[in-house]
């Protein structure tokens, strides 16, 4: 097994190792220790009242309390109507199963901002195309829903983020031992029994495992709290932390406020990690067992084809409304008037495109920055996940600390690390230009590449490489013929898990865009909150189908390629 | 396929690059402004006309992400721009007082209106902006004359303002109304529930949709809207908001003579007339407003406005935000 020990003091292993940890310190660990350090000195001394002085302002408490709400609403409800549809699509004889599946997977793949802006569309109090629906032909004298509010909020949140815990359930109930069940079955339990000593025991890692998901990304997310919270002075920690930057251009006490927040992200994000860890490694080996059986199914009988319409209801309602709202939008002339032909048109689609230099910009933008932070990232995550899962060499265990930090550093924490950092600190002044941005992207998304890359890796064996270098190979021939072809698969994985996400990206590049670097999620939003209502709901179109395209793409090519 | 791969990589390292080495490249004339693309866009097509051998780029964002802009290439030495055109006048009365701005008093002041007393070159108006009342013509059956009207039940929980901390418009007219009518202005709409928007353009959309159904609003933002077909109609009480645009020079330009004659041009009858096309008011006297913008005249506009010190405006700007976030919201 340690056929990869250098025998030189000092040779490529080394290098590998330290250009490896030396990527890691620069993107991710400096701008969030910068953080803490701000947090924390103030005019050169370590000032803990402060901190809590500034968390016990009322504007930042409400914020955190408000992060609380929202997060824990939103993981409640997720986790039951994910576990809910999983449990339907998994372990029923619901009709048109697999296609259920993919409509339920498809979510992952909106923006959910862009989600946020429909449902404005359609429920805001007066206005909203429902709303109005129901007060002019039912004789409502108020809105059948108010959109701002915890309740819109959260609502919203579900909507997008139910298919972390949806997949990581329909996981777990995939490969569950039907053995288990149908042991106690013959002991004669009835399927209660079954479902509350031997099922939920079994699934509740999973369950909870893709709840904590949830609760780390709603507690750091940016988009559907700025668009529909802001209204009503509803305001989470990441939205707090742009206003306060936003409003004074950056001076020292709003980067400071938005680094004692910020540290309480970090925080809490790494108390979730840790939670997450200890419920998986306890949970883990009772579930991988029986492969090839197929789990018993529930006869619905009458409930049939009422939860069938319950589906399509929930599909028609959550994915299929508001996009064709948005579509919709995109094509009027201007926001307000009613959807005729004579007021709708392809126009504003052709503007954007063709015509508007802040729209074309922002495409650019995003296109290069997708494609520049999924190449670099790509190529890092490889070799650091290599000398993590690959290599035997001291010094190791702080890479290996160092490859856990991107996964707890929510995006907005990135964001504000990377001012920090990067604006003239170190003599390097990127702030305001578009490698900042690119910056933010690696150190966000190089959790993605590195969990892609060593899952491929784990599979390649040592004894390959070995056999390489017995045969006389030197190690640069090794990687190259042996270990780089073996994780190709993993490589083109983590491509395709940075760039598709970086092209609806909001929450590090609101904080970071400059006149001329715009990314698409940020023109959708700058341009909805310059009142350019229809724009901005035609770029979204647009945004939906460059996503949408990239993932059906990349799921035919994986799928043939793999054949 | 290695050779590809490579190909790639260096085409994506020079593509960002290029994107901020455009600006950089050549001896060009830089204008950052929070006009909207379609009216610096025009009237830079029509300086170029004018003097084909100067070449121009613009940037165009709101005033606030102009500034930090600003002030993150002061702290790494240079700025980039040569001309500033904002309608925040509170920045343009900062940057004067902390040495930025080239003293360049135009031949043309004679003919322009001016909104400013204490007028010594540093800046020059090059439009009028105002404010006035938007109101959506399906929804509102008797439109206000007076501001006082705002609190009538009529608009109840459906008047809004955009939030003063994203809008500078927006903090210039909550300063103009509270030096006008006092704190009262707010504590009564307050009791008629006014709302409080995001960005000075969203509450016109929001106006134009019925989520309210009338705002505080912006002229060409309104009237843009109006010409697309939107049931609106841009009402103005007597005593009227203005937010001036100063154009001014950055000290230190290595394009003076250009910008000079950019400035110039600006105030030419030539561009103020798209000044006017775009639905605001011109600071000539001889450029007419156009007739579907139902404008007030420029030189009456001048004499109605609110008068205020913008210096102490600026000073108190955080205080003023929050009071009127706290007296809307009601915390």
């Amino acid at each position: 097994m340690n056929g990869i020990v250098q025998k030189s003091g000092f040779g490529a292993a080394q290098i590998i190792l330290g250009l490896s940890i030396a990527i890691l310190v620069v993107m991710v660990a400096v701008p969030v220790l910068l953080i803490f350090f701000n947090a924390f000195w103030v005019h050169g001394e370590f000032n803990i009242r402060d901190v809590i002085a500034t968390i016990r302002e009322p504007d930042t408490y409400q914020a955190l309390v408000n992060s609380l709400i929202i997060a824990s609403g939103t993981t409640f409800g997720s986790t039951v109507v994910g576990t809910f549809f999983a449990w339907l699509v998994t372990r029923t004889d619901l009709p048109y199963k697999p296609f259920m599946k993919s409509m339920f997977l498809v979510p992952f793949m909106l923006p959910s901002f862009i989600g946020a802006l429909a449902w404005k569309m359609l429920l805001s109090p007066r206005a909203g195309f429902i709303n109005r629906f129901f007060m002019t032909n039912f004789g409502f004298d108020g809105p059948l829903f108010n959109i701002y509010s915890y309740a819109g909020i959260i609502m919203v949140e579900i909507m997008y983020l139910f298919p972390f815990v949806f997949i990581q359930v329909c996981g777990a109930l995939e490969r569950m031992d039907p053995t288990l069940e149908e042991s106690a079955r013959i002991s004669g339990a009835g399927l209660f029994t079954i479902t509350r000593k031997i099922t939920i025991p079994l699934v509740m890692p999973s369950i909870l495992s893709g709840a904590l998901l949830i609760m780390l990304y709603s507690m750091a997310h940016f988009g559907t709290v700025a668009v529909l919270g802001i209204e009503n002075g509803i305001f989470n920690i990441p939205t707090l932390i742009y206003q306060r930057i936003h409003q004074s251009a950056g001076s020292f006490d709003s980067i400071r406020t938005g680094t004692v927040l910020a540290t309480v992200l970090v925080v809490t994000a790494a108390f979730i990690i840790w939670l997450q860890g200890k419920i998986l490694s306890k949970g883990r080996y009772q579930i991988i067992a029986g492969k090839s059986f197929r789990p018993m199914e529930l006869k619905l009988r009458a409930l049939r084809t009422p939860l069938l319409v319950l589906c399509i209801a929930y599909i028609a309602f959550t994915i299929v409304l508001p996009t064709v709202v948005i579509f919709l939008v995109g094509g009027l002339k201007t926001y307000g008037l009613p959807f005729t032909w004579e007021n709708l048109s392809l126009d504003n689609y052709k503007f954007i495109l063709f015509d508007y230099k802040v729209t074309k910009d922002a495409i650019r933008n995003s296109l290069a920055l997708g494609l520049g932070a999924a190449f670099i990232t790509m190529f890092a995550g490889v070799m650091i996940s290599y000398v993590i899962v690959k290599m035997k060499v001291r010094g190791k265990g702080i890479l290996e600390f160092l490859g856990m930090l991107p996964f707890s550093v929510p995006g907005s924490v990135i964001a504000l690390g990377v001012i920090l950092a990067w604006s003239g600190k170190f003599n390097i002044n990127l702030y305001n230009t578009v490698w900042i941005i690119l910056v933010a992207y690696i150190a966000r998304y190089m959790a993605f590449s590195l969990k892609a890359n060593s899952a491929a890796l784990e599979q390649v064996h040592d004894s390959l490489m070995e056999a390489a270098r017995a045969c006389g190979a030197t190690m640069w021939q090794t990687l190259r013929d042996i270990v780089l072809p073996l994780v190709r698969p993993g490589m083109l994985a983590a491509f395709f898990l940075i760039f598709l996400p970086s092209l609806r990206e909001l929450t590090v590049s609101i904080m970071l865009y400059a006149p001329t670097t715009r990314t698409i999620g940020v023109a959708i939003y700058t341009l909805n909150e310059d009142g350019e209502t229809v724009v901005s709901a035609a770029l979204a179109g647009i945004a939906l189908i460059l996503i949408i395209t990239g993932q059906t793409l990349i799921n035919h090519f994986t799928k043939t390629k793999r054949v | 396929m290695r050779s590809r791969i490579l190909a790639l990589i260096l085409g994506l390292c020079l593509l960002p690059g290029a994107v901020s080495q455009a600006y950089a490249a050549e001896q060009k004339l830089i204008i950052y402004t929070s006009m909207k693309e379609s009216l610096i866009g025009g009237i830079v097509e029509g300086f170029v006309k004018k003097y084909p051998a100067i070449g121009v780029d613009y940037q165009s964002a709101g005033a606030g992400k102009l500034m930090a802009k600003i002030a993150a290439e002061r702290e790494s030495g240079k700025i980039l721009a040569d001309i500033i055109w904002t309608s925040e006048v509170p920045d343009f009365y900062n940057m004067k007082k902390e040495g930025l701005l080239e003293q360049y008093r135009t031949p043309l002041f004679s003919e322009i209106l001016n909104p400013f007393d204490d007028y010594d070159g540093f800046f020059t108006a090059a439009r009028l902006g105002t404010l006035g009342i938007a109101i959506n013509t399906d929804l509102v059956k008797t439109p206000p004359t007076q501001w006082s009207d705002l609190f009538k039940p009529e608009f109840k929980g459906a008047f809004g303002i955009a939030d003063p901390a994203l809008s500078g418009t927006a903090y210039m007219s909550v300063a103009l109304l509270d030096k006008q009518f006092g704190w009262e202005f707010f504590e009564k709409l307050r009791a008629n529930q006014a709302r409080i928007g995001k960005g000075s353009g969203q509450v016109v959309d929001d106006t134009a949709s019925g989520e309210l159904s009338a705002s505080l609003a912006v002229d060409y933002i309104t009237n843009d809207k109006i010409a697309k077909g939107a049931h609106l109609s841009l009402i103005y009480p007597p005593e009227l908001l203005m937010a001036p645009s100063p154009v001014a020079v950055f000290k230190n330009s290595p394009n003076l003579d250009a910008a000079k004659k950019f400035v110039d041009y600006l105030l030419s009858h030539d561009a103020q007339v798209l000044i006017a096309a775009e639905g605001t008011l011109s600071v000539r006297t001889d450029v007419a407003n156009r007739p579907e913008h139902k404008l007030p005249l420029a030189a009456d506009a001048l004499k109605r406005a609110i008068k205020i010190d913008y210096l102490q405006m600026m000073a108190t700007k955080e205080a003023t935000i929050k009071k009127f976030t706290g007296t809307l919201q009601g915390k």
